[in-house]
C-alpha cells in the first residue's frame, strides 16, 4: 500500500490536533463562523480538515458539513468528536484536495485552513475546490504565510521541514494570488494577522525528534538579526508567525 | 459511528480519477467506478476514496 506522505505522518498525531489550541481557537474561526451565519447554507466543505475545527464551527450553521482529509484516523477522530458535541450534520471522507471525489458544484461553500501547505500541488488542490464549488458559492482560505523577503521565506521554510518532514511550501501573498487567480478564483478579500506559536507544543505536536528540534534550535541561535526581529524569536525559540485569510469567488 | 454509508453521501460521490458515476455496493461496503475499474473501500461509514486503497476490478 502506498500511503500518501502525508497521511502517514499525521496518522499518529490526531487526537492531538483534536485538542490544539492553536487550532481551535483564533480571530480566524470567528471569521469562518460568521461568513456562514445566518445565509442557511445547504452544504459545505472542509478541506482537509485535520483536528476538524472548521467543521465544527460550520455545522450548527449550515444544513451540513462535508469533512474531507487524507488522514484516514484523523477522520475517526473528528466522526468522533462531531458525535460528541451532538453534530449530528457532520459526514467524513478521506480524499487528496488534489483528487477530490465530488460532483462538480456540489458545494456552496468551501473552507481549507492550514492545509495548503501540506499538499503536493496547491494549483491542482485549488482547482479541485473550484470546480466542486457552485457558481454563486464562495471559499475561505487559511495558511501560514511566507514574508515576501527570500531571507525570511528561506528561514521559515527550513524550520518548517525540519519540524514536520511532510511540509511542503507556506506560500507567500504574492503566490497566493496568482494560484487562486490560475484557479479561476476571483480574490474578494485578503487578511494578514500574526500568531505566537510556542515552541514546546509546537515541536510535541508535530512529534518531532530531538536531533531535529535541536537542529531548528541551532539555526534560530545562528540566525541573523533580520530573521531574529521578524519573527520575534525568543528565547525558549517561542516564535511568530504570519497566518492570512483569502476570501474568493468562482470567476 | 455507522458501519452504513451516509446516503447524504451517495448522491455527491463520484470516482476522484474519472469523476464519473460510483456504484454502492451495500453488502461488500464498496463504492464501485466501472469507467477506473475500481472499487473504493467504505471503512466504519467512511469512503477512503484514495486510488492506492481501491481493489481492481476485472476489465
Amino acid at each position: 500500500m502506498t500511503e500518501p506522505y502525508a497521511a502517514k505522518h499525521y496518522a499518529a498525531r490526531a487526537q492531538d490536533y483534536v485538542t490544539s489550541t492553536i487550532h481551535s481557537q483564533g480571530s480566524d474561526l470567528d471569521r469562518v463562523e460568521s461568513l456562514v451565519a445566518g445565509k442557511s447554507l445547504r452544504r459545505v466543505l472542509d478541506i482537509g480538515c485535520g483536528g476538524g475545527h472548521v467543521t465544527y464551527r460550520l455545522a450548527p450553521h449550515v444544513g451540513e458539513v462535508v469533512a474531507c482529509d487524507v488522514t484516514g484516523p484523523m477522520l475517526d477522530a473528528v466522526a468522533q468528536e462531531a458525535a460528541r458535541q451532538g453534530l449530528s450534520n457532520v459526514t467524513t471522507v478521506q480524499a487528496p484536495a488534489e483528487k477530490l471525489p465530488f460532483e462538480h458544484g456540489s458545494f456552496d461553500a468551501v473552507f481549507c485552513r492550514f492545509t495548503t501547505h501540506h499538499w503536493s500541488d496547491a494549483l491542482a488542490g485549488l482547482r479541485e475546490a473550484r470546480r466542486v464549488l457552485a457558481p454563486s458559492g464562495m471559499a475561505l482560505f487559511i495558511d501560514v504565510t511566507a514574508p515576501p523577503s527570500a531571507l525570511l521565506d528561506s528561514w521559515l521554510q527550513s524550520i518548517e521541514l525540519l519540524r514536520d518532514v511532510s511540509h511542503i511550501r507556506n506560500y507567500g501573498v504574492a503566490e497566493w494570488v496568482t494560484l487562486l487567480g490560475q484557479s479561476g478564483f476571483v480574490l474578494q478579500t485578503i487578511g494578514t494577522h500574526r500568531l505566537r506559536m510556542d515552541f514546546k507544543s509546537w515541536v510535541a505536536r508535530t512529534k518531532t525528534p530531538p536531533e531535529r528540534v535541536a537542529a531548528i534550535r541551532s539555526l534560530q541561535r545562528a540566525a541573523p538579526d533580520d530573521v531574529t526581529r521578524h519573527f520575534g524569536v525568543e528565547a525558549d525559540g517561542s516564535f511568530m508567525i504570519d497566518v492570512s485569510t483569502f476570501q474568493a469567488a468562482p470567476l | 459511528m455507522t458501519a452504513d454509508l451516509d446516503p447524504r453521501l451517495l448522491s455527491m460521490l463520484v470516482c476522484p480519477l474519472t469523476k464519473g458515476p460510483l456504484e454502492y455496493d451495500r453488502e461488500r461496503q464498496e463504492l464501485r467506478s466501472p469507467k477506473a475499474h475500481l472499487a473504493y473501500p467504505i471503512r466504519d461509514g467512511i469512503p477512503i476514496m484514495l486510488p492506492d486503497e481501491a481493489r481492481q476490478l476485472e476489465s
